[in-house]
């Protein structure tokens, strides 16, 4: 079933144009892959669906995206909703500079998603949980988030995200900061969470998008190249750029 | 070649030392510069922090002060002390001719009938008796005990006459004049005669400025530099504004008095040399600085912050008021006591509002007329007499002493507020 529908998004820095003509559909509860090249768009295209390019004052965006089937450049779409359907997990790891558990219990804070303490103790749980950083910090919940190592920061971030049960998880290099075993570590929770959420993947290693994803698109000078099956990206792509970039000749 | 190089490195490696020799020098100089100035305050001021007493016998003669038998509480209140006062005085030399008692009863301050007033309502029993009691002494025969004073100058250059000084000697001979904890300098307003002159009246008038500069100035700051900052878009306008922030704190002070003087006495002509005057004109300075410091603290809040908390769909208010402000408030608040230790120090723009006023009272509330430490530092430097010289530096012991109490706690809250959020 799909999930998010892009039809012919153009984003413009200014009057620079960063994305031209994306189309693009991605599968719920699966896992698709954004790659391509630095600068190519990925992160602008990514950073479109949650509208988080609203923030930067000279970026406008043109096309639609359609999240179950509402398109959300619409003026009527409320940012602070849509941001709570949609969840978000940075390139560098950044938790707010307070405790653990109110880094994970501030997202249902300010959407009442919690009627009691109890409420909010069981939330707080739960996301960690899912986020396989629990059993690690049970114990200190009440110490400053920033007092985690690289892994465990990001995993707080991922556990901030799904604290308010969002449908989609955009993930922008969530990796690229950390070492191979908080990296295997957040690769074996993208699988898990794949499950109850679908997941976009901005990623800058090939490796990863083979390993985590089950849908890759390729990004090149803001345009989207190709788009397919994981399986199919990697080995049969139908494009010589695609090849190219997959084979390591450029990129 | 290679001595080329080699004698290149031993430039380089001269040059590095000649520039540290600079530097420890300059520190050197300023350390100097420092010592010397501290030194000459307190060896100057300390000894405002004594104050001298003669201790003069006085006879609470009953039909002197015009007593009926066993007056009351009131009697005792209206009664005339002035002639037992007199009295008192003139009996230390029995032999004194009518000039010599007027120069005896110049030996205490003018205060000395109350102070002898203040001894009979605290004992009314004493009356008909004898009792010594501790007068104030004149601030020239103070500075004389306390050896500030000339004495080998002719006697007609002096305030102090030789037969002052033969019966001050006589005093301290016999262990009559003491010299005790100046409390007055504390607790009294200020006063044309330096033995009585204290500085309740400018301290609280200082502590009443800051207030209502602290009050007016940080909430507005504070939340032009949130607006500023987050909300403002960035266009021509908002440039503009920037940049007018920015010459209004290089504003000389004397400019926000005349503004003081021109808008809020004579248009909205509230009450003159007073605190809320003062404050308000003191907060005008302050502004500027406290809103550069605090945009400079917001603009230091990492934006993967905000982004973090716009992405869990915080709305742009919440991302300010949750993350960003209290972030922020370290840097902002050492920002608004930088201002406000300026504000403290300053002395210009009160004195065109008329904080400069001699004022006897202590004030009550911001809306009473006041001075404050700087003005009363200048009032006081201004004044002629010999017992003002060592008050100017112990006034500018106590301003001092303020800032570093205010610089104290701003860095305690810095301190906490900075554990806190990282």
């Amino acid at each position: 079933m799909i999930k998010i529908k892009a039809k012919d998004v153009d984003v413009f820095y200014g009057k620079k144009q960063a994305l031209f003509n994306i189309s693009l559909d991605i599968e719920e509860n699966q896992v698709t892959a954004l790659i391509g090249p630095s600068g190519c768009g990925k992160s602008t295209f990514l950073r479109c669906l949650n509208r988080m390019n609203d923030v930067i004052d000279i970026c406008s965006v043109k096309g639609e995206i359609l999240i179950n089937d509402f398109n959300i450049n619409d003026k009527s779409c409320d940012v602070v909703r849509l941001r709570e359907k949609i969840g978000m997990v940075f390139q560098k790891p950044n938790p707010f500079p307070k405790t653990l558990y109110e880094n994970v219990s501030y997202g249902p804070t300010i959407h009442g998603m919690a009627q009691s303490k109890q409420e909010m103790d069981e939330i707080v749980e739960t996301s960690l949980k899912k986020a396989a950083l629990w059993e690690e910090v049970k114990d200190r919940l009440h110490e400053p988030g920033t007092g985690l190592s690289g892994g465990q920061q990001q995993r707080l971030c991922i556990a901030r995200a799904i604290s308010v049960r969002p449908e989609v998880i955009l993930m922008d290099e969530p990796c690229s900061a950390l070492d191979p075993i908080a990296t295997a570590q957040i690769e074996e929770l993208i699988d898990e969470l794949k499950k109850e959420h679908t997941i976009i993947i901005v990623t800058h290693s090939m490796a990863q998008a083979a390993r985590v994803s089950q849908n890759t698109g390729f990004f090149h000078l803001g345009q989207l190249i190709e788009h397919g099956s994981t399986d199919k990206i990697f080995k049969n792509p139908d494009n010589k750029k695609t090849q190219d970039y997959i084979t390591g000749r450029f990129g | 070649m290679n001595k080329n190089k080699e004698q290149l490195l031993n430039k380089r490696y001269k040059a590095e030392q000649r520039f540290r020799l600079y530097g420890l020098s300059a520190i050197f100089m300023a350390l100097l510069f420092l010592t010397i100035f501290i030194f000459k305050i307190f060896s100057t001021g300390y000894s405002a922090f004594q104050k001298t007493w003669l201790i003069v016998p006085v006879t609470f003669d009953a039909e002197l002060m015009m007593l009926d038998q066993n007056p009351s509480k009131e009697d005792l209140q209206d009664a005339d002390y002035y002639d037992i006062a007199l009295k008192s005085m003139a009996d230390l030399d029995p032999n004194a001719n009518e000039d010599q008692e007027n120069e005896l009863k110049r030996m205490v301050s003018y205060f000395f009938e109350k102070e002898i007033k203040n001894e009979l309502l605290n004992d009314p029993n004493l009356i008909g008796k004898t009792k010594e009691v501790y007068l104030t002494a004149s601030d020239d025969l103070d500075q004389v005990f306390k050896g500030n004073y000339p004495r080998d100058l002719p006697e007609d250059q002096r305030r102090v006459s030789d037969y002052q000084l033969k019966i001050f000697d006589q005093l301290v001979a016999n262990g009559k004049v003491e010299s005790k904890f100046n409390i007055s300098f504390f607790t009294n307003a200020d006063s044309r005669e330096a033995e009585l002159a204290g500085i309740a009246s400018s301290f609280m008038g200082s502590i009443f400025s800051i207030l209502v500069c602290l009050m007016i100035a940080f909430p507005v700051a504070v939340l032009a530099a949130i607006y500023l900052e987050e909300f403002a878009p960035k266009n021509r306008f908002t440039d503009f504004i920037e940049v007018n922030i920015n010459n209004l704190a290089a504003v000389p002070s004397i400019v926000f008095g005349l503004l003081g003087l021109g808008v809020l006495l004579a248009i909205f002509h509230l009450p003159r040399s007073t605190p809320l005057v003062g404050g308000i004109t003191l907060s005008l300075m302050t502004l500027p600085t406290i809103i550069i410091a605090a945009r400079a603290s917001l603009k230091a809040v990492p934006p993967s912050i905000r982004e973090a908390a716009l992405a869990m769909g915080a709305s742009r208010m919440q991302t300010t008021i949750h993350h960003t402000v209290p972030l922020s408030m370290p840097g902002t608040l050492s920002g608004t006591i930088i201002g406000l230790a300026q504000a403290l120090g300053e002395t210009a723009p009160l004195i065109l509002i008329g904080m400069v006023a001699f004022v006897n009272t202590i004030p009550g509330s911001p809306m009473d007329p006041a001075a404050s430490l700087p003005v009363q530092i200048y009032i006081w430097a201004e004044s002629a007499e010999r017992g003002f010289v060592e008050k100017v530096s112990a006034c500018i012991m106590v301003l001092l002493g303020f800032l570093i109490i205010m610089n104290l706690f701003a860095q305690i809250i810095r301190h906490k507020f900075e554990k806190k959020w990282s």
